[in-house]
């Protein structure tokens, strides 16, 4: 399969396809022609300028631009090989599989326990016997690592968390419900650096069993985390490949200029 | 810095602060004359008598100032405006804030402020020639000047207190959180009762607790559909007389200085108290909602 041929190091099973995605905001073309593959178990970054369509891209994969009045897609994306904007798709259910974490961490205003558990009550996913939900909140916070931190404080407002635990504690809420794929949306560019550099560790020890698709304007971070990399620029998908040739031997003249410092 | 520009901040400043203390004073000159002429009535009638007592005869003799029934009167009324008012209120302000299009958003925005608009004398009379004789048909008594008449129209003047300080707080629910909620997987109706409603709450007793506090002080709509008869303890298809009601009724006969006069001050004062025990409250639930 083409698409197969596509990746970089020819392992891994790819999760997200996508082939001549076109985005459209009313008459404004935000995405053009967008064809890649996310691999299995990888972590996948967005690079790009301000502007450049990488989280419209994000938020294709989620079908979060259903939310935008005026958004319209076409051509194909896949997630396991089943059309996601094919009629009849299950948006709830997609959701549930694609979790999203978002450049400002936004936990609800409602205890700790409640944003972890939130996914299982509106997926229905827990028997109505108690101390499951607890248990089920400990295991997602300690995948987070942020069990220790907070199991004797689950019922305080998760909006009074330090920022950097409120970002985890997005990504817990996630975990919870089993997903597939996380989607993260700049999520450190509220994060000082030493959060950062936690984050980014967990993100490492997410991929061993989740695809990770991460946005970032942040070249550093990139290079850093990702194992594969797309640049972006108006709309268009430059490059994809591994994040190590992107960085030092870039194909497409525009994606150096870019890696180089030259735009940005 | 230059001489006058000192003197300016200066004045400035002390303007302002000025400006703020004048309205507490005025505040406590008002509670003081309130309490100075309602005490007046405790030299010749015993506190209790007078907070406990269950007839409210005031130009018998010797007179009777018992308010208990005119409590009675005032919270029946007020709790049936807010059985009807609240849950039909904050209704309205989630559909307006979350689901109505927006073309009918600000259709039905400019619709309940015109609601509000509305003198509370009109909303009496409305009251009287439509509320009024319908409930006298409807459940069959009497006269419909009764509890329910009151309840009816007080629940109209509360609703657009309601509805609008309750949408403006459903509204500023920031998006994101509503993004979040979304990017899990939940439905819009999972969305705004399990985030978007918890987020506002604070907003929303604001908004119940202000509308009640207009039902409790209201007067003049509420004179003109009760019946205003100072009875207790029989239910919601009867006459009530009000705490409002009677000081506006009454004040206008009253010889300055007799103890009937006191007797409509020291109600004031009872009202008062009742206000703000439910501003009170109403400020406890806000403060724990934040902690």
């Amino acid at each position: 399969m083409s698409a197969a041929a596509r990746l970089p190091d020819g392992q891994g099973s790819p999760v997200i396809q996508t082939k001549g995605l076109d985005l459209f905001y009313g008459n404004f073309q935000a995405l053009k022609g967008v064809d890649l593959s996310i691999t299995e178990k990888k972590i996948t970054a967005i690079i790009g300028p301000s502007g450049c369509g990488k989280s419209t891209l994000l938020r294709v994969f989620n079908r979060m631009n259903d939310l935008v009045e005026g958004a319209r897609v076409t051509g194909s994306v896949r997630l396991d090989g089943k059309e996601i904007y094919a009629p009849g798709t299950d948006l709830l259910l997609l959701r549930k599989k694609v979790g999203m974490v978002f450049q400002r961490p936004n936990p609800f205003p409602l205890s700790i326990l409640e944003n972890v558990v939130f996914g299982l009550k509106i997926h229905h996913m827990y028997r109505k016997k108690r101390g499951i939900l607890y248990e089920m909140a400990r295991k997602s916070l300690e995948s987070v690592l942020l069990w220790d931190d907070l199991k004797d404080k689950l019922g305080r407002l998760a909006t009074n968390l330090s920022l950097e635990q409120q970002q985890k504690l997005c990504i817990a809420r996630l975990l919870v419900v089993k997903p597939e794929v996380l989607l993260m949306d700049e999520p450190c560019s509220a994060l000082d650096p030493m959060s950062t550099s936690r984050i980014e560790e967990l993100m490492q020890e997410l991929k061993k069993n989740y695809t990770i698709v991460i946005v970032t304007h942040n070249m550093q971070q990139a290079a850093r985390v990702s194992d594969e990399a797309g640049y972006m620029l108006l709309g268009e998908l430059v490059e994809f490949g591994r994040t190590h040739a992107i960085f030092t031997a870039p194909r497409d003249k525009r994606t150096e200029d870019y890696v180089t410092g030259r735009l940005g | 810095m230059p001489a006058w520009k000192k003197i300016r901040e200066f004045v400035a400043e002390a303007a302002v602060k000025a400006s703020g203390l004048a309205s507490i004073f005025i505040v406590a000159l008002i509670f003081y004359f309130l309490l100075r002429e309602g005490i007046g009535l405790f030299q010749a009638y015993r506190l209790p008598d007078f907070l406990a007592g269950k007839n409210w005869y005031p130009i018998s003799d010797p007179p009777e100032f018992g308010i208990l029934p005119l409590i009675f009167g005032t919270l029946l009324v007020t709790l049936g405006a807010a059985a009807i008012s609240v849950p039909l209120g904050v209704a309205a302000a989630i559909y307006i804030a979350e689901v109505a299009p927006s073309r009918l958003k600000e259709f039905l925005k400019s619709g309940v402020e015109l609601l509000a608009a509305i003198p509370s004398v009109v909303l009496g009379f409305i009251g009287m020639v439509t509320v009024v004789p319908w409930i006298k048909t409807a459940f069959g008594v009497p006269t419909g000047l009764t509890a329910l008449a009151g309840s009816v129209i007080l629940a109209f003047m509360a609703m657009p207190t309601i509805v609008s300080i309750a949408e403006d707080a459903i509204h500023s629910v920031p998006k994101n959180y509503k993004e979040g909620a979304y990017a899990l997987g939940a439905t819009k109706w999972q969305t705004i009762y399990r985030v978007v409603i918890p987020a506002a709450s604070s907003g929303i007793v604001a908004a119940v607790m202000l509308g009640i506090g207009r039902v409790v002080g209201e007067t003049m709509a509420v004179m003109m559909v009760t019946g205003n008869s100072a009875s207790m303890w029989r239910g919601i298809l009867f006459p009530v007389r009000t705490l409002t009601a009677t000081v506006a009724a009454e004040m206008g006969e009253t010889v300055q200085g007799s103890e009937h006069y006191f007797a409509l001050f020291a109600i004031g004062v009872a009202l008062f108290l009742m206000t703000f025990v439910i501003n009170m409250t109403a400020d406890m639930v806000l403060h724990r909602k934040r902690k």
